[in-house]
């Protein structure tokens, strides 16, 4: 579905991502997890071309990304990104001005839902409000992929319970969910596999189950074991 | 791309609203001075005529520095993604920006040509009859030592050959932005180098309108130079949208 095969970008001196190849298969939750630095936004923000690589390249559906895959694929920065001058209003008009699969009654259902309302300023937002906007706006849209950058960041336990359940709404069989976070913890629950990055390699990919059948590990386990003291061989 | 246009307005429509409050303030002005027909009139005549000449020039002027400023912040800040992450390429999204930014300079153009005349229209009505008129307006034009015996057709020919100069100047801009968020990103000193490049690809476009063949009809040569102007702003679209499709990274 998406694949990316050697991808490299750096930032001057400084390697972002180093020759990771990738495949993302749909009807499955991935958890993208390492700490910061290890090249998990970078790879998000190249999926849908908002960082050009140094070398290799992301496919969807065999072909190299661009217009038709941005038609499919919804990312959520972890970063504010909205215009100042928009209310959650404008948000969702444009999003409906330029996304096909964007649902406006899907968004304000959202947003009721997580207790905003339309008239609110993007510039006026708590990082928890425009965290859970942010949310809103990406998951009112039917997309095949969802690639969420640490979408749990700043928020509180309570709106972290609503946003994992909005997020959990858009998975089916055809759609596979990208979801970068620390809280490995958080994550363990909802996640069927999950992508190991560190110091911008790609470290293992592993399925959740697999992991507990096989190695008798949890998610958590696994992470402490790469990131951990002596994580440093895997790499 | 309409609707990539109905942004580029939207984003820049503030600074188009307080122009058109300062234009409205003097063309009261001018009005007032235009009615009330004593010395003192003649003052805030002077005025408003002054401040409408000024909201032209200025406002056109900084109508394409705006549209510079934006896609300085559209490139620069976590904005873009609101731009780039949408299903248009980089051809359209700039091409939005050239366009919507093209009509706003020229419809601006077109806004104060018509005010200049129905304001001339008024002065001739109110003040007197066309002698009288332009006789105030010759000491106008005296006092700010200006000397202007020109025919419409030469005032406005001349003019949108300014704005279609005005234009390239501000498509250049542009290129030089995206010069320095992508060959140069980084990079010390990436503005200066990017500056330099602007007035380098300004003089270049100012030799290729110099080369423009001299002809003896006035209006086919600013027919021809304003042609001039549109091929440049072309050429220098695909150049600009060719880098950003394949080295922008926001």
């Amino acid at each position: 579905m998406l694949e990316c095969r050697e991808i490299t970008k750096n930032y001057g001196r400084k390697t972002a991502v180093d020759h990771v190849s990738l495949k993302i298969e749909p009807g499955r939750i991935y958890a993208m997890l390492g700490p910061n630095g290890s090249g998990k936004t970078t790879l998000m923000k190249m999926a849908v071309g908002l960082v050009k690589p140094n070398a290799g390249a992301f496919y969807y559906k065999g072909q190299p990304i661009g217009i038709e895959s941005r038609k499919e694929i919804a990312y959520m920065s972890t970063e504010p990104y909205f215009y100042a001058w928009m209310t959650a209003k404008d948000i969702g008009k444009y999003y409906e001005d330029f996304f096909e699969d964007f649902s406006m009654k899907r968004y304000r259902d959202l947003l009721a839902r997580m207790e905003l309302t339309e008239d609110l300023k993007a510039k006026s937002l708590s990082s928890g409000m425009m965290a859970k906007l942010k949310i809103a706006v990406t998951m009112a849209r039917d997309a095949k992929i969802y690639l969420l950058d640490e979408p749990l960041n700043g928020i509180d336990l309570l709106a972290r319970d609503q946003i994992i359940s909005s997020v959990l709404e858009a998975v089916s069989s055809d759609v596979a969910l990208v979801i970068s976070s620390h809280l490995v913890d958080e994550l363990e629950k909802i996640v069927d596999t999950a992508i190991f990055m560190k110091n911008s390699h790609l470290v293992e990919v592993c399925g959740a189950e697999e992991v507990r059948i096989q190695q008798g590990k949890s998610i958590v386990d696994k992470y402490r074991e790469i990131y951990g003291h002596g994580g440093e061989e895997l790499c | 791309m309409l609707k990539l246009m109905k942004y580029e307005l939207r984003k820049t429509m503030f600074s188009k609203l307080v122009l058109l409050c300062i234009t409205g303030v003097a063309e009261i002005a001018y009005l007032v001075g235009v009615f009330l027909k004593t010395d003192k009139g003649d003052q805030i005549l002077a005025f408003g005529a002054i401040g409408l000449m000024m909201c032209m020039m200025i406002g056109i002027f900084y109508i394409g520095i705006d549209s510079l400023i934006s896609f300085h912040r559209d490139l620069n800040t976590k904005q873009s993604y609101m731009l780039f992450l949408t299903p248009k390429n980089s051809y359209q999204v700039l091409g939005a920006k050239i366009l919507e930014n093209g009509l706003s300079i020229f419809l601006a153009g077109v806004f104060f040509a018509v005010l200049i005349a129905v304001d001339a229209s008024i002065g001739i009505l109110y003040i007197g009859g066309v002698k009288e008129f332009l006789d105030l307006l010759n000491q106008l034009m005296i006092s700010i030592q200006i000397n202007i015996n020109l025919t419409p057709q030469q005032i406005l020919m001349p003019f949108f050959a300014v704005l279609a100069g005005w234009l390239m100047t501000v498509v250049s801009g542009d290129l030089a932005i995206v010069l320095s968020a992508t060959v140069f990103a980084g990079k010390k000193f990436s503005g200066l180098v990017s500056f330099l490049i602007f007035l380098l690809i300004d003089y270049i476009a100012s030799k290729v309108l110099n080369a423009v063949p001299v002809v003896r009809d006035l209006m086919v040569q600013y027919v021809m130079i304003i042609g001039a102007c549109f091929i440049m702003v072309i050429v220098m679209y695909f150049v600009t949208g060719w880098i950003m499709e394949r080295k922008l990274s926001v």
